[in-house]
């Protein structure tokens, strides 16, 4: 009889496994679509278009000064502008923050992050981001948001919410 | 069953779990990014209700408000005092309001709580159900009748990998004002008298 019920058991513990907790990473439905043309503001003032980053691959994390889970990100995107800019790539962090450039600006030029035991801010461009951005992108339905960019300006993939820092890379380094 | 049948039987199952396995990953790679994302707005993490002690509101007395907030499982939101000083607290502005004086407010105290995205630290929010106090007091020349008393509520959400933006809900407590002593009686004494001794301004 124990051998009997070990089966279904088998199957059921199996079927939770497989069903488990669902990740938020998807990859766009047919062909990938086009980044959107958008021109961003920097901190500095000057505008930075989407465009001229053709020809690169391009990570843009949406993310924010009081959200968590960016900040558990951001020492992994320092880490991969550091490893991966000189093969034609780069990050572009796209600031939420309702306050703007006051909060946003001492924070990016500040906070020091654990990069692999090295203590660093921010080395990637960061511009500021409000909702016509991000409706240009679908819509943000929360933060950390990054979305994978290839070289010819398609998207890839778009990452809601904290994912790994492998899984991540993993796809940099696919598009490189 | 003889042991071949139970062979068969678990191979039949396996094949069913990889095939289950294949068609999750299927769906899962063509949904759009907005069938993975958290699917409630930020004005939809919290429902508040809100409630008054003393029905009607003699002239000249003091009575409570209570703003009953229930968080949506899975999400938390910062407490009053969070962890740390770049977090969004959770906050209740009252309007200034004619017939009326907010004496005092009351924050529920929040959980500490490690999260999967600050393993190193606690973080101090509330879950579930909490509840917030305000004492008032009636002026001696608060307007006879129905009377509203407007606030807003400002919290931040996020569940176990993704953070929503602040939002500012409105939310108000209806109350009737009567002549001074008018005998009131005390109402909603469970939402009153359960949220007592753990609170703290």
């Amino acid at each position: 009889m124990k051998k009997i019920r070990s089966a279904p058991t088998f199957v059921l513990i199996s079927l939770l496994f497989v069903l488990g907790i669902s990740g938020c990473r998807t990859a766009p439905k047919g062909p990938p679509p086009d980044a959107p043309n958008i021109t961003f503001k920097g901190l500095d003032g000057d505008n930075v278009s989407l465009a001229s980053l053709k020809g690169k691959v391009v990570v843009i994390n949406f993310w924010a000064t009081w959200c968590d889970p960016c900040r558990e990100e951001i020492p992994w995107m320092i880490g991969f502008q550091q490893k991966y800019a000189d093969k034609g790539f780069t990050m572009l962090g796209v600031a939420m923050d309702d306050e703007g450039k006051s909060v946003v600006e001492p924070f990016v030029h500040t906070t020091k992050f654990d990069v692999d035991g090295r203590q660093m801010t921010m080395n990637y461009p960061i511009v500021l981001g409000n909702d016509d951005i991000t409706a240009k992108f679908g819509g943000l339905f929360g933060l950390p948001t990054s979305i994978v960019i290839s070289r010819d300006g398609k998207i890839r993939k778009k990452y809601i919410g904290l994912v790994g820092r492998d899984e991540l890379e993993k796809e940099i380094d696919s598009l490189l | 069953m003889t042991t071949r049948s139970k062979l068969a039987f678990s191979a039949v199952a396996f094949a069913f779990v990889l095939a289950t396995g294949a068609i999750e990953a299927g769906v899962r790679s063509a949904a759009s990014p907005q069938d993975s994302a958290p699917t409630l707005k930020p004005s939809e993490v919290v429902k508040p209700q809100t409630y008054v002690s003393l029905e009607p509101v003699p002239r000249g007395k003091e009575f409570q408000a209570a703003v009953v907030m229930e968080i949506a499982r899975g999400f938390h939101i910062n407490s009053h005092k969070p962890t740390e000083a770049y977090l969004i607290p959770t906050t209740l502005t009252v309007q200034p309001s004619t017939g009326i004086q907010l004496l005092d407010m009351f924050y529920p105290n929040g959980q500490m709580v490690r999260f999967s995205f600050s393993p190193d630290k606690a973080l101090d929010v509330y879950t579930g159900k909490v509840t917030l106090l305000l004492r008032f007091s009636a002026h001696s020349d608060a307007p006879l009748g129905p009377g509203t008393i407007s606030a807003v509520l400002r919290y931040q959400a996020c569940n176990e990998s993704t953070c929503l933006p602040p939002v500012k809900v409105p939310v108000s407590f209806a109350l009737e004002f009567a002549g001074a002593g008018t005998n009131a009686r005390v109402v909603h004494s469970e939402v009153f008298q359960g949220a007592g001794p753990s609170h703290q301004k």
